[in-house]
């Protein structure tokens, strides 16, 4: 087990080297020039190049390279082109707002996803497992935007039943949980769709494994037949998935964000590369990819711990 | 016991993997629309294709034709069946030249991130000693989604429909890379393979050959497959803004326009929606049939 946790962190570390240099590089790749934009556009030739100097874009692209990751290593991601904000203050108070959002999203999309696919693998053939289906090929086919303008047309300006801009507040408050809830049921939307396809998948799997059958042989009831050895062994696939999936979420949290005006990272990064604020845009990336790597990394480990015979291996 | 399952399990796999051309199989067709959601799919395909590239001709007038005298019209008004946008362009003009700029961009992607992870994946299945180095990058592309790589390059070349395509091509390389090295890797292993370079086939012949044609079918329905995913994302993109500028007509972009307007002239939002929406229904039905039909093995 802890042989394998070293051997994953150590996979990362190469991951997380190669997005920093593909950041840095990205980066000297955009036309702006980073000296004239800070001088101003009345700045002479010699503030310029003063202002140059004094960032260290005169020296070797390898020193810039250094240079970079020495400021990285004391969270010092640059200024905002903008506001003139520091990168790393406005991601202090965007990642917050994002990560509540997954989580919302999460909550209620993953365990209605995994009751779908049970019932709809244990009711084999019948309507409900049609149904399940159907409504799983158009999660995973619906655009999320799309989902999102129905919820804000119909829930939020027709109905009046819910917000659909920005946040209320906190989640343990009423305004807070009022306010992530469509954004949530959007962006958990997508997610629905694949939970209970795969869980269906995994459970009739289970359902007609040997110790499956030894269980209703043995004279238990259905509900511990399904819950107890069915389900829990059919998990295993469903979490990989579930891992995989919230990486993909928090890419299509950069939408949902956007619609709902909800004060995320996503919404951050989209923001800044629209207004060619480059160090913004290139801390947020960099803030997502790195959000990426973790959770990977986080999922790879749960899986170990559920599977016995990934720790064995 | 636990020694007889993987050779039982391998076996039919090998079998399954026989090196038949597919799509020469005959039957095909019929196999594939014996389904009628696959049948619909197929012709649902068709109909938009031949609406996209046919866009100039069935188009009523110039998608960049506007006039603001019918900004925001319904659909159902005067000339106009499903209404104006915020310009007053007709939307059916905009909606056909949209759902071109669309699957061109799809196409695109499908093709480079196809073919590029279409090579990486020979290239692994026919050198081992790439084959460790290749799928570990492969796996690291695998773990960023399309959404982060458009963020990236849009910041870097700007919004537009190239930053948007290549974003899309690299998501596409890591998937295609490891359907064709499973399914090369199989063919790798067939006696024919080996009698030819028993002969003294050269590399580049081998694969180009042998190896290529035999993985046809399973790059064929995973691209069908991929290019439905790829529009979903594509268009993502277009409506965060980093893709189609305006006034180029994209679905996406479309949208995203129309979403200012969400509350009293909503089909401008509506309608390119839930044209995606069936654009991806299509593509995802047709390719789940031809995966039954051509490759079952890909069946998840």
């Amino acid at each position: 087990m802890a042989r394998h946790a070293a051997q994953r962190l150590l996979l990362a570390v190469p991951v997380l080297f190669g997005v920093l240099l593909l950041g840095f590089l990205l980066m000297q790749v955009v036309p702006t020039d980073p000296a004239t934009v800070r001088a101003g556009p009345t700045a002479t030739p010699e503030v310029i190049a003063a202002i140059r100097t004094d960032l260290g874009l005169d020296r070797p692209l390898w020193e810039q390279f250094g240079r970079y990751l020495w400021r990285l290593a004391q969270g010092d991601l640059g200024v905002s082109i903008i506001n003139n904000v520091a990168v790393t203050q406005e991601l202090g108070a965007t990642a917050g707002p994002t990560l509540e959002l997954m989580l919302a999203s999460l909550f209620w999309s993953i365990p209605l996803g995994i009751l779908l696919g049970t019932l709809a693998a244990y009711w084999r053939g019948s309507v409900f497992d049609r149904a399940v289906m159907a409504f799983a090929v158009a999660c995973a086919t619906v655009p999320v935007f799309f989902l999102a303008l129905l919820l804000i047309w119909f829930v939020g300006f027709k109905w009046q039943l819910l917000p659909f801009t920005g946040r209320g507040g906190p989640l343990w408050t009423l305004d807070g949980l009022k306010a992530v809830a469509l954004p949530a049921l959007a962006l958990g939307g997508t997610l629905i769709g694949p939970v209970a396809r795969m869980t269906r998948t995994a459970v009739l799997d289970v359902l007609g494994a040997d110790h499956v059958r030894t269980a209703r042989a043995k004279g238990l009831g259905e509900r511990a037949v399904v819950l107890h050895h069915a389900l829990r062994n059919a998990l295993i696939p469903v979490v990989t998935l579930i891992g995989l999936q919230i990486g993909f979420l928090l890419g299509g949290a950069v939408v949902t964000e956007t619609v709902f005006s909800w004060p995320g990272v996503g919404r951050l990064a989209v923001g800044a590369i629209l207004s060619s604020d480059f160090p913004m845009a290139q801390g947020t990336i960099l803030v997502l990819s790195l959000g990426f790597i973790l959770v990977n990394l986080s999922v790879d480990m749960i899986y170990v711990a559920l599977d016995p015979r990934v720790r064995a291996a | 016991m636990s020694a007889t399952v993987p050779d039982s399990a391998a076996a039919p796999v090998i079998e399954t993997a026989a090196p038949t051309p597919a799509p020469a199989r005959p039957g095909l067709w019929r196999r594939l629309l014996r389904e009628p959601g696959t049948a619909l799919a197929a012709l649902a395909v068709l109909l938009l294709v031949g609406a996209a590239l046919l866009a100039p001709l069935l188009a009523p007038t110039d998608p960049y034709d506007n006039d603001l005298a019918r900004a925001l019209q319904p659909p159902g008004s005067p000339g106009l069946p499903l209404g104006a946008d915020s310009q007053g362009r007709n939307l059916i003009t905009r909606l056909l030249y949209g759902l071109r700029t669309s699957l061109s961009m799809g196409l695109a992607a499908v093709l480079l991130g196809g073919g590029t992870g279409a090579a990486i994946g020979f290239a692994a299945a026919y050198w081992p000693r790439l084959d460790g180095l290749l799928m570990r990058l492969m796996d690291v592309m695998l773990s960023f989604p399309a959404i982060l790589f458009g963020l990236a390059l849009a910041a870097v070349f700007g919004p537009g429909v190239p930053a948007v395509v290549l974003a899309l091509s690299v998501a596409t390389v890591p998937l295609m890379a490891r359907i064709v090295r499973g399914s090369a890797l199989v063919v790798m292993r067939q006696d024919y393979i080996e009698a030819a370079r028993a002969m003294g086939m050269s590399d580049a012949r081998l694969i180009l050959r042998h190896l290529a044609p035999n993985c046809l079918s399973s790059i064929f329905v995973f691209a069908t497959l991929r290019f439905g995913q790829v529009i979903l994302l594509g268009s993502a993109l277009s409506f965060l803004g980093l893709g189609a500028q305006p006034p180029e007509a994209e679905l996406g972009a479309m949208a995203s326009e129309g979403r200012n307007f969400l509350f009293f002239a909503p089909h401008i939002a509506i309608i390119p929606s839930v044209l995606i929406f069936a654009v991806v229904l299509a593509f995802n039905i047709l390719g789940d049939g031809l995966r039954d039909a051509l490759d079952p093995r890909l069946r998840i």
